[in-house]
């Protein structure tokens, strides 16, 4: 019994160097008869290939023999054998190449598709750069060893087996030198293969690093400049790279002694094959066809079997950089977008006694209140005082511990997060634009991005007189994070681009704070003036700010109340009309 | 069409041609003269004993026939000894190549960012993060197949075809030029490819480029995405690069797979011509069994790198477009002014802007802009959004150069300062406030890493910023998520304020400091701050009034130029531009 049970184990961990193909099957499902054909056709590669020895040892036997004219057929049976292997190579190659991109391609793709549904807790744990790395370099270390899988582990397999039968039709003598030499090569790829295996783990860690802090130092430029910090962060860059360099070094030492060591124990096959066979033939003075045969059978699985180490490197990079992956593919942290009833909701905004507490600070404590349609709220309190936190559990990114949010009287809990964020438009203190126009930026928000449209959402935003001044106007490229425009332009764009989905709620989370004050109100005016339906809430520490205000709200240690409206009693539009008729005279 | 910008940002950071590049790259394997010495010696050790086996076993076989038991046992020895030979010079191969590859890689890698920390600020407002994160990390990657397997491999491959064609020579001439028929075929058609593979390759890398980059902006970007609902139009955008970079590795793929297959076929015709030429010359009697089969044996040997080279031509063209690109941001000029700029920086007197210009490409942001501000002096400079304040704080950082006119420092200009030297009398308040990962600590001491956390303490006391952090479980010793993720926006500023103070600096550039943090809390920094400021320049930006009690100077800026200059006081007395900024903010109703 424990003999059994060590031997399924040694056969476990034969089998664990497959673990990562295991994975890939997952998104191969749809392609799975071009496996099929792979497979096949490196079975027929394989078994052609092997023949050519065959061959060469029948025409060295017929050489010897003197029957030249059979030398001849010989010689155009290889040419046939060799050309059809080449040409089936060809579905191999070619077959196996698209397996493995097929996996990346689909893979990338769920990858994304997990991504861009995390919630936000989950990117407050991560960081950017090390997902970068995980969604792109591990998944082409998997896709390395798909590839590899297919056009050399597989066919590596068929060749050792095919070069057994061969070799026992030979001579049962050779087959029986071959399979002593069989277990020792499955023995060094276990070891070596055990050996190595934290280390690509470290490689792969180190390398996410690696990616964080390039991301944090291109990101972080202008801070690590005006402190003259660049040595300092030299050296913590050298450092990881450091680590980087020493365990592929070690990676490499091991590479070094085992990888090398099995093309060594095919030869020392080849070698007893050579003496014992040479002795046989003369002793029987025979032909030395078939020894020559079974010789040549050997050099040439030798290399592929040496090939065998570099696969199991692979293997096991492969291995590291996926369980990287099923972080970003664990569901724990998704969110279903589609999930639960498809209504647009509007209405009053209701809290009711929620809670919200994060590593056990109660930052929000038992909050109750309502905000009736088409009003213009004002939420105000100390910095970190959770205003931004009570926001974000409208359109849900949080969900609180206790106590339910309602709009119109349906619980935000029952709506689907799609629906529900449609209905609710919120614009976040810190913006990011995509890389693309102007136009694109504002409209990425809605499928209605007819510019008529996207031009009124800029002109209640106060920025259409800005975009219209440029030379390209609304098709103007706005580079990465829209460095080439200023906090206040961006956060402009970001408004327009709420606008566009004429929102039931519009929460503008401190979304003002690097606008003027003459032209934040000019913004005020107008969202008042065209979205009348709309319920706004502005969070904001500036008295200027909450001029608008109906009512304003104050968020302090977690607990709400409603304050006296802002000293300047919210003025009505026609007064502004008034106002903005003298300015403009 | 899908890639405009790769192809705009391969003209912004030029690239040398990849064959340019490959002799760089063996100038640089070549300064690590040991181990570049011992990989020579292993992989022709390699090479060699690789090439004498065949004829071992070619002696070892006529002795079969020739019946003779002690040569047999001779010849199988060496046979084994020279796998035994190529077992330890293989082992040596593995281990310096790869020490090569690494070291050249982790060099590069270490030089590209060191570069990055010189090139001028504007770069990075050209160059998207996540393309250039793929430059250092992913085509440095590229480097390692290449240098540690494929190119000792064509090393040991030229080699083996270089001795076993003497060894060929040597036993049988005419024999030898039949194998060698079809080498002329071999390298028309690899070379005939050559052009195709290259674009192939090309087409490859930046197909993935272009992901790394969309991925690397979702990622940054994900709390908008979230915020305006748009994962699926994100998904859509990826997918179209996700499907061009399949169908571009594909089409690359067709080429090199037919290539492989076409190779296998010449290698065919090559063992078959061999056979029948050798049978004739066998009943000519001018060639033995042994000889024989020692040639079939080395025309598969010589085809064997050959079908590597194809294998290594993917791999080369991969890597040298991606050593390329390293090397662009390793070229990249650096800020004209960081490299001859060379005088310390003593302030003593004042800084003086005299005409300066500047201008991001279009428009001017500034006009002509004449200041001096006097050691000591304390000025703000207000106006709208887009006026051009930040600009102004950029240029005194120096993270750009006027495009007209200059700043001088005690009269010497700061093109001839040093620009470490002078950033260390500067701290800055920036408006984006970064925060790496880490605890608050960490934030705040990588300005000034001699600081101590009593110091901090000291500093938080001062300012009252206690208040601030009071919500987070360990206090100052909490770790904030990357960019300080976990934190509000004031209490990142608070985090910056911090890091500029525990400088302790002679220059002080607040921009929108406290934009962020309540009223309150505002108000107790100032009040400290008068005390913290004495002898000390300030520079303060902003366009609230909620700090302006500090300064001793205002100077209002309108869409790039000074309108107005002069104390608080006059300003507001007068009916100018401040005081129309004031009456808005204070809702002074005799405003617009």
């Amino acid at each position: 019994m424990a003999d059994l049970s060590g031997d399924s184990k040694g056969v476990r961990k034969v089998f664990s160097v497959f673990l990562p193909l295991a994975f890939g099957l997952r998104y191969l499902m749809d392609r799975k008869w071009i496996l099929a054909i792979v497979i096949i056709a490196s079975v027929i590669s394989t078994l052609f290939r092997l023949l050519v020895p065959i061959f060469i040892g029948d025409a060295v036997t017929s050489i010897q023999k003197l029957q030249y004219s059979d030398v001849e057929y010989y010689s155009l049976l290889i040419f046939a054998v060799s050309s059809i292997s080449g040409l089936v190579q060809f579905v191999v190659n070619y077959g196996s190449q698209y397996i493995s991109q097929a996996y990346a391609y689909n893979l990338r793709r769920d990858v994304f598709s997990h991504l861009v549904r995390k919630k936000f807790s989950f990117f407050e744990e991560q960081t950017s750069g090390d997902l970068l790395s995980r969604s792109t370099m591990d998944i082409e270390a998997s896709r390395n060893f798909i590839l590899n899988t297919a056009s050399q582990l597989i066919p590596t397999l068929f060749l050792i087996i095919f070069a057994f039968v061969f070799l026992f039709t030979i001579s049962p003598y050779f087959a029986g030198i071959f399979s002593v030499a069989v277990p020792v090569l499955i023995y060094i790829g276990i070891v070596f293969q055990r050996k190595q295996r934290t280390h690509w783990r470290r490689i792969r860690t180190y390398y996410g690093q690696m990616n964080e802090q390039l991301q944090e130092n291109i990101v972080g430029n202008r801070v690590v400049r005006g402190f003259s910090a660049e040595e300092q962060e030299m050296a913590k860059f050298s450092s990881t790279t450091g680590s980087y360099y020493d365990e592929y070094i070690i990676v490499a030492k091991l590479r070094g002694r085992y990888n090398n060591l099995m093309p060594l124990v095919v030869s020392a096959a080849a070698t007893g094959t050579l003496l014992y066979g040479g002795y046989t033939d003369i002793i029987g003075a025979s032909v030395v066809g078939p020894l020559v045969a079974a010789v040549n059978i050997f050099s040439l699985i030798s290399f592929p079997v040496s090939f065998l180490g570099r696969l199991i490197v692979f293997s096991e990079n492969a291995r590291a950089g996926i369980s990287r992956i099923q972080t970003v593919l664990d569901r724990e942290k998704d969110e279903d977008l589609e999930f639960g009833d498809q209504v647009r909701v509007r209405g009053n905004l209701e809290f009711d006694h929620i809670n919200f507490r994060r590593e056990n600070f109660e930052i929000l404590k038992d909050i109750s209140f309502e905000v009736k349609a088409g009003e213009f709220v004002g939420l105000t309190g100390r910095t970190a005082a959770g205003k931004s936190t009570l926001m974000n559990l409208i359109p849900r990114f949080y969900d609180p511990d206790s106590g339910t949010i309602t709009i119109g009287g349906t619980d935000v809990s029952k709506v689907s997060l799609a629906m529900l964020r449609n209905s609710v438009a919120f614009v976040p203190q810190e913006i990011n634009l995509i890389s693309g126009t102007i136009r694109e930026n504002i409209a990425f928000g809605s499928s209605k991005g007819e510019l008529d449209t996207i031009k009124w959402a800029a002109r209640i935003a106060r920025i259409s007189d800005f975009i219209e001044a440029l030379p390209d106007s609304y098709e103007t490229m706005v580079g990465e994070r829209g460095i080439t425009l200023s906090g206040g332009q961006r956060q402009r764009v970001a408004i327009a681009r709420a606008l566009l989905t004429k929102p039931e709620i519009l929460i503008l989370d401190d979304a003002t704070s690097s606008v003027d004050p003459e032209t934040e109100l000019e913004i005020f005016r107008e969202i008042h003036e065209n979205l009348s339906g709309t319920t706004v809430i502005t969070v904001t520490h500036r008295e200027s700010a909450l001029r608008f205000s109906d009512r304003v709200f104050s968020l302090n240690d977690g607990i709400l109340s409603e304050e006296a409206p802002a000293e300047k009693v919210p003025m009505a539009p026609d007064e502004f009309h008034a106002g903005e008729k003298e300015a403009d005279n | 069409m899908a890639y405009e910008y790769e192809q705009e940002e391969e003209k912004f950071i030029p690239m040398q041609k990849g064959s340019r590049a490959f002799g760089r790259l063996i100038k640089d394997i070549f300064s690590m003269r040991r181990e570049s010495g011992l990989l020579i010696g292993a992989v022709l050790t390699t090479a060699i004993a690789g090439t004498l086996y065949p004829l071992s076993l070619a002696f070892a076989i006529n002795s079969v026939i020739a019946g003779n038991f002690k040569d047999l046992y001779i010849y199988a020895a060496i046979f084994l000894l020279l796998y035994v030979v190529q077992f330890f010079s293989n082992r040596e191969r593995t281990i310096s190549s790869t020490i090569l590859a690494q070291s050249v890689i982790r060099s590069l890698r270490e030089r590209a960012f060191e570069n990055l920390q010189y090139v001028p600020v504007t770069f990075f407002g050209k160059v998207k993060t996540g393309y250039l994160i793929s430059r250092i990390t992913n085509d440095g990657e590229t480097l390692s197949e290449f240098l540690t397997f494929q190119l000792p491999q064509v090393v040991s491959g030229i080699a083996t075809v270089i001795v076993s064609i003497s060894i060929m020579f040597y036993y049988d001439f005419s024999l030898t030029l039949y194998a060698l028929i079809v080498i002329p075929a071999l390298m028309g058609f690899t070379l005939s490819l050559q052009g195709k593979v290259r674009r192939n390759y090309l087409r490859t890398r930046r197909a993935i480029a272009a992901i790394t980059g969309n991925l690397s902006e979702n990622i940054n970007a994900i709390r908008t995405i979230k915020s305006f609902n748009v994962e699926k139009n994100m998904e859509g955008r990826f997918d179209s690069l996700n499907t061009t970079n399949f169908s571009a590795n594909m089409k690359a793929s067709l080429l090199s797979s037919l290539y492989g297959s076409s190779i296998r076929v010449i290698e065919a015709v090559g063992i078959a011509i061999v056979l029948i030429a050798g049978g004739f010359q066998l009943k000519a009697g001018l060639a033995n069994v042994g000889i024989l089969v020692a040639f079939v044996v080395y025309v598969q040997e010589f085809f064997e790198p050959v079908v590597q080279l194809s294998q290594l031509y993917n791999s080369y063209q991969s890597s040298m477009v991606g050593v390329a690109r390293i090397y662009g941001i390793i070229d990249f000029p650096r800020q004209s002014s960081t490299e001859k700029a060379t005088l310390p920086a003593g302030f003593n007197d004042h800084i003086e802007l005299r005409g300066v210009s500047f201008s991001y490409g279009e428009d001017d942001a500034l006009r002509n802009i004449n200041i001096k501000i006097r050691k000591g002096e304390k000025i703000g400079i207000v106006g709208h959004t887009g006026a051009g304040k930040t600009t102004l704080s950029n240029l005194i950082m120096k993270y750009y150069s006027p495009t007209e006119g200059e700043i001088l420092l005690d009269g010497q200009s700061l093109n001839n300062i040093s620009t470490g030297d002078y950033r260390k009398l500067i701290a800055p308040v920036l408006q984006e406030p970064f925060m790496y990962k880490g605890s608050i600590y960490d934030n705040v001491l990588f300005s000034n890493p001699s600081a101590t956390r009593e110091q901090i303490d000291d500093l938080v006391k001062r300012f009252s910023l206690g208040e601030v952090f009071r919500n987070l479980p360990d206090g100052l010793k909490t770790n904030i998520g990357e960019m300080g993720r976990n934190l509000s926006e004031g209490q990142r500023q608070a985090i910056s304020i911090l890091r500029a103070f525990i400088r302790d600096p002679e220059i002080l550039i607040l921009d929108e400091p406290t934009s962020q943090i309540d009223p309150h809390s505002e108000k107790l920094i100032i009040d400290s701050l008068s005390d913290f400021l004495k002898g000390k320049t300030l520079i303060l930006i902003t366009h609230r009034f909620s700090m302006v009690a500090l300064v001793d100077r205002i100077i209002v800026l309108n869409e790039g130029n000074v309108v107005e200059e002069g104390k608080f006081n006059d300003l507001l007395s007068s009916d100018g531009m401040f005081h129309h900024l004031y009456s808005i903010q204070y809702g002074n109703p005799d405003g617009p």
